[in-house]
Formats: C-alpha cells, sequence, structure tokens
C-alpha cells in the first residue's frame, strides 16, 4: 500500500479511496477521484477567526477532532447550502458508524465578514446541522489559512451592489486531530463518499493520529 | 372600471395563451423544485429539467415570479479552481433536449422571497422564451 501512496504522490495527486473490511481489522486504500490524501499530513500553523459564538477559533480548536472544512459564504443559493447538506447528510452517516461522530467536527469559514455576521452565521450553519460550526476572520487571517490548505477566495465588493461576487474554492478540507492538513474531497460532493472514506482513514489512522 | 376589468381579463386571456402556446410548441419541465431557506437568508434556488421536444432550437431568456423581487438565470462556474456564479443572459435549448438545471451548474436564482419558504410549499415561477413564449411552472420547495 505504501507504494501505491508514493507512487501516487510522485504523480503529482495521491487519490486514495477506501475500501473497507469490516473482519480482520483490514483497511485498504485505491486510488480514486473523490479523495486525495496526504501520505505527510502538514502540521498547519496559527491563525485566528471568530466563531458564531463569539468565541475564538483558531489552531488550538482544530487539534483533538477531525475537522472538516468548507470555505464558502451565506449570501450563495448554489454550491454552499448544496455542500452544507451533504455535509450534514455525511455528519449523519459518521456518527451512526461503531466510532461515532464524538470526534468529528464541522467548520463552515465564510470567507465574507462583512456580511456574514456571528449572529448571521450561526442561524445559517445550525439550519443545516445543529453541529455546525460558522466562523470567520479578516482577509489577512483567511489568507493566513486558505493559503495552506491551498484553498482561494474572490469577492468582488462594489459598493451599493447587496449581491456582489464571491469566488471560492468549493473542496472540502480535512484536517487531523493533530491539527494537520490531512486530505480533501473534491467536487461533486457526496454524503456517502464523504463519510465511507472518513470512517477508513479515521480506522486507518487510529491513534496515530491523535 | 369596467374597461380597466376588461383590459386585465384581456391581458389573462392572452397570457393563457401564450402559456398554452408553449406546451403545445413542446416545452415542459419536470423534477421541479426549490430549495427551502435557511433563517434569514433572503436568496435560494430553484433547479428542473427543461426539455424542448420540438423541433427547432428554442432560447431560454428569463424567468419572472410574483413570489420573489427578482429571478435570474444564473449557473455555477469554475474559475481559477474557485467557484462562483454567473448571470446567463439566455440558453440555448437545441431540438429534442433537455437541459438540467442542478445543484452546482444551472439554476434560478430566487432573490428576496415575499415570503418564507418551507419544504412543502408551491412556488410559481413562469419561464419565457424567445419569441413571447412563457410556461408556468409549479416548483415544490424542498429542504
Amino acid at each position: 500500500m505504501m507504494t501505491t501512496v508514493v507512487l501516487a504522490a510522485m504523480l503529482g495527486g495521491v487519490w486514495l479511496a477506501a475500501t473497507y473490511r469490516e473482519n480482520g481489522s483490514q483497511a485498504i486504500l485505491l486510488p480514486d477521484r473523490v479523495m486525495t490524501l496526504f501520505p505527510d499530513p502538514k502540521p498547519l500553523t496559527a491563525f485566528a477567526f471568530t466563531d458564531h459564538e463569539n468565541r475564538v477559533f483558531d489552531l488550538s480548536r482544530l487539534k483533538g477532532k477531525w475537522s472538516f472544512l468548507f470555505f464558502g459564504y451565506t449570501h450563495c443559493p448554489d454550491i454552499c447550502p448544496t455542500t452544507l447538506a451533504t455535509l450534514a447528510r455525511a455528519h449523519e452517516s459518521i456518527a451512526k458508524s461503531t466510532a461515532g461522530a464524538k470526534d468529528v467536527q464541522f467548520v463552515f469559514i465564510s470567507v465574507d465578514p462583512n456580511r456574514d455576521t456571528a449572529g448571521k452565521l450561526g442561524q445559517y450553519v445550525t439550519y443545516f446541522d445543529t453541529s455546525f460550526l460558522g466562523v470567520t476572520g479578516d482577509d489577512a487571517q483567511l489568507g493566513k489559512l486558505a493559503a495552506q490548505l491551498g484553498a482561494a477566495y474572490q469577492l468582488a465588493v462594489t459598493p451599493g451592489v447587496e449581491n456582489y461576487p464571491v469566488y471560492h474554492t468549493a473542496a472540502v478540507f480535512l484536517v487531523d486531530p493533530r491539527a494537520r492538513y490531512h486530505a480533501v474531497f473534491a467536487p461533486p460532493l457526496d454524503a456517502e463518499g464523504i463519510s465511507r472514506r472518513f470512517e477508513v482513514l479515521r480506522e486507518l489512522e487510529g491513534p496515530k493520529a491523535t | 372600471m369596467r374597461w380597466r376589468h376588461a383590459a386585465f381579463a384581456g391581458l389573462i386571456s392572452a397570457l393563457t395563451a401564450i402559456a398554452a402556446a408553449a406546451e403545445e410548441a413542446g416545452i415542459s419541465v419536470r423534477d421541479a423544485w426549490v430549495r427551502e431557506t435557511p433563517p434569514g437568508m433572503a436568496m435560494t434556488a430553484g433547479y428542473m429539467v427543461l426539455q424542448n421536444k420540438t423541433s427547432r432550437p428554442q432560447v431560454f431568456v428569463a424567468a419572472r415570479s410574483s413570489g420573489f423581487e427578482t429571478v435570474m438565470i444564473h449557473r455555477t462556474i469554475a474559475k481559477e479552481g474557485m467557484t462562483g456564479m454567473e448571470h446567463a443572459p439566455q440558453i440555448e435549448l437545441l431540438p429534442n433536449a433537455s437541459l438540467l438545471f442542478a445543484p452546482g451548474g444551472y439554476h434560478l436564482m430566487l432573490l428576496n422571497p415575499k415570503r418564507v419558504l418551507r419544504a412543502g410549499d408551491r412556488v410559481d415561477i413562469t419561464l419565457e422564451f424567445r419569441g413571447g413564449l412563457a410556461l408556468p411552472v409549479a416548483y415544490e420547495v424542498r429542504k
């Protein structure tokens, strides 16, 4: 398996999908297009956001849990609600797995702090799943985390225009309990695809990742 | 006031005729749904399968609804590794072809609904085609 990982890494993108064998705790990861897994996860460095309950959301909040991160904004009628609904379903299936979802969090990172106040973010994310967190920060802080994940965003703020265009990476980033950038799920996303791969990855990583 | 009523009745029958013409022309919609609005949000999106069963191309140019302040034809696009939306001024439907309006692609951008939309509600939107054809469509609100 390591050969596959290294080879795929050398080819530029590591695509590993998960096939899981229940008995014998044997799991195999095979190349696929849904999840890109990094064989040597990169530890993230400091950033500081505020969550929808006005608490500091910084690097320490990514430790001790697997975190699914998604960049977006609430004035987004198509891709953001679609992704959050998908993640809510993924969360539901992870919660039903043997290992449960106690060590998992889902974080919606708004790249539009002008319009997305804590109150609005809270109302928005908890509509999809009461456990979801909404966070945001200023451009410098957003940039710090985005750059480490290879995420991008762009706001075409126009004075007087209520619905200005926002561009953002639509992938879902997975950070492990040691706050390392561990994997990324590429769109189009589906709940089953995410939860099944995550469950295998978590099983494989086991105590290593925590 | 009588002339106003007459004019109104005239308008209604003209609209009905146009709608009927669109049906007859063989443009139809199935699987029409609108996403429920998350609390506090003044926008959502509408999806459908738009079918052109005629032997001529049809051009979808606009959509309107009394249930929203603005309805626009939008498309989610990829740009430099990012996702965004752009206004699609018109979409040509090839003869005997279907066009999918689905999450992550074409959608009706619905701004400022006049009321909160809950799953199970119905929303009426009229689709307009070049040449004056209009097709009223009932959308089901889904979560």
